[in-house]
């Protein structure tokens, strides 16, 4: 039985947009915004008169926000949207603003997710993320999200006996990808060995467990699908959101996704099998190989099998974060929450190039972020089909 | 050249009698008059049950390592003399989970499960938050 909250099969994503990756940039946050606000609507056959909602999802857009954004865009807006959910917040803000049109507050959204730092800024926002980590975190020099998904990831490997070389799978077969995109920061060759010996982080995180702080844009627009460009909209069958779940851990190894999964599912009307492609949060494999297991693509526990009888290049037997992800592309901060998506949206429309999945007619997109005391309290799913 | 402050919590009436007590080398976990349940970090009211009646109570500190990670590339650097910071995931004996450093220890010679308390009041002093030490070392 699908759930009370299933979004309407009229509403889907009609257009989407990327900016470059880089290290660094003298741009501003919101000439960032601004492109990809441009070619979003562009790309949906739109002009920005259509737009009459923003959503918007970024760790250093403060003190500015949704309505300060249409300001600077110089669109009026009817409905505004601040995600406050980190990495989860961009696939969030799609499910918010589809109700929203539903609900007749809006009847197209442009939802945005941009950062613009460098490493050095990446390590200054996680000292200063929030209240618990300042002052229960950061004194003890933590070491950012590193030293705590360090702890998340020996629990697992002690727990289910997952295994560094299966993790790895998850890493490689992303970076095999990226060697075609050529928006990815990180494009080198990656093996196995590479993977296993490379420099030590936060004990048991090596460097290829980690993402490349860096600066980049993200969108897509969401309005009623007979909008779309022919043969370019993209249904939203199914999604949902879960923050602080569950409550009280500091290192649980599950998360929002196992409160939802079976309605997720049962509103798509498809099953994990059914999934041509996942677009997982990438922070670390290990949180990639926990949302595998929390959306029921193998038990709990027994991810590390599952990650060692497969591949996840976008040609492989599980095609995963098919342009190379965060883990290949670099975290553009708020970003990583939309990379995905946009990712999930470009193949469903067949416009992925070199990096194109022969069959890609749905898939699922999973966010995962905003790094409370200990781990990321916030869970985002959607399942996307494209229109036949 | 000195050695660079650690970075200190913001001291606010929610936390302002745990960290004085922490300079005395103390650890007080708030316990829950309402549920009975523990609290960490200190807030104004109980997570589990909404209740308030809470109440700052010194602990003797001793707990297991659930998990840990050790750090090398700690993010300020007053901790860069001092890698790999052992961060662990405790599990007080009173309930409460908690992320603290071990501290004087052997980074290899740490696994999930050992035993750990509270070390010297003098020791405690150096640190800003709670820390541990292995129960064999101390």
């Amino acid at each position: 039985m699908s759930s009370a909250s299933k979004p309407s099969s009229d509403i889907g994503i009609l257009g989407y947009a990327e900016s470059a990756y880089e290290k660094k940039t003298s741009r501003t946050l919101i000439s960032m915004l601004a492109e990809v606000a441009r070619k979003a609507v562009a790309l949906a056959g739109l002009k920005r008169e259509d737009i009459d909602g923003i959503a918007v999802c970024s760790f250093v857009l403060l003190p500015d926000n949704a309505v300060t954004l249409a300001e600077q865009l110089g669109i009026p807006i009817s409905w505004g949207y601040f995600g406050t959910a980190g990495g989860a917040g961009p696939v969030a803000s799609v499910l918010n603003a589809a109700r929203a049109i539903e609900a007749g507050q809006a009847r197209t959204v442009l939802c945005l997710a941009a950062d613009n730092y460098d490493v050095a800024g990446h390590y200054r926002l996680m000292d200063f993320f929030n209240k618990a980590l300042i002052n229960y975190g950061t004194p003890n020099g933590f070491g950012g999200a590193n030293g705590l998904f360090g702890i998340v990831q020996r629990k697992h490997m002690e727990i289910y006996g997952t295994r560094r070389e299966q993790l790895g799978r998850i890493a490689v077969g992303q970076r095999a990808s990226a060697r075609l995109n050529e928006n990815a920061l990180l494009r080198g060759p990656m093996t196995i060995e590479d993977y296993l010996n490379c420099r030590i982080i936060a004990d048991p995180i090596r460097l290829y467990d980690c993402v490349l702080p860096c600066t980049g844009a993200d969108a897509v627009v969401v309005g009623a699908l007979d909008r779309a460009p022919a043969g370019k909209g993209i249904r939203i069958l199914a999604g949902f959101e879960q923050h602080n779940h569950p409550a009280g851990e500091i290192a649980p190894l599950r998360g929002g996704w196992e409160l939802y999964r079976d309605l997720l599912w049962a509103d798509a009307g498809y099953g994990p099998s059914d999934m041509h492609f996942v677009q997982a949060y990438d922070d670390y494999p290990i949180m990639v190989a926990i949302q595998l297991e929390d959306h029921g693509f193998c038990r709990k526990g027994e991810v590390g099998r599952f990650l060692a009888d497969r591949t996840f290049t976008f040609d492989g037997t599980f095609p995963l974060n098919t342009n190379g992800g965060q883990l290949s592309c670099g975290q553009a901060g708020a970003a990583g929450g939309m990379i995905g998506l946009v990712e999930a949206v470009r193949q469903l429309r067949g416009e992925a190039g070199p990096f194109q999945i022969a069959k890609a007619s749905r898939g699922l997109v999973s966010g995962y972020g905003m790094v409370g005391y200990g781990h990321g309290l916030s869970s985002s799913s959607i399942v996307l089909e494209r229109v036949s | 050249m000195s050695k660079p402050p650690y970075p200190q919590p913001r001291e606010d009436a929610d936390n302002a009698a745990f960290l004085a007590a922490w300079r005395n080398g103390e650890l007080l976990i708030q316990h829950c008059n309402g549920c009975g349940k523990s609290v960490f970090y200190p807030r104004p009211i109980c997570p589990h049950c909404w209740s308030d009646r809470l109440e700052n109570c010194r602990v003797i500190g001793r707990g297991k390592v659930v998990s840990y990670s050790l750090v090398h590339r700690p993010n300020d650097p007053a901790f860069k003399d001092e890698v790999p910071i052992v961060l662990a995931e405790v599990a007080l004996a009173e309930g409460a989970l908690i992320l603290a450093r071990l501290v004087s220890c052997d980074a290899a010679k740490v696994t999930s499960g050992l035993a750990v308390v509270l070390p010297p009041p003098d020791v405690c002093a150096r640190y800003p938050l709670p820390v541990f030490h292995l129960a064999d070392v101390s």
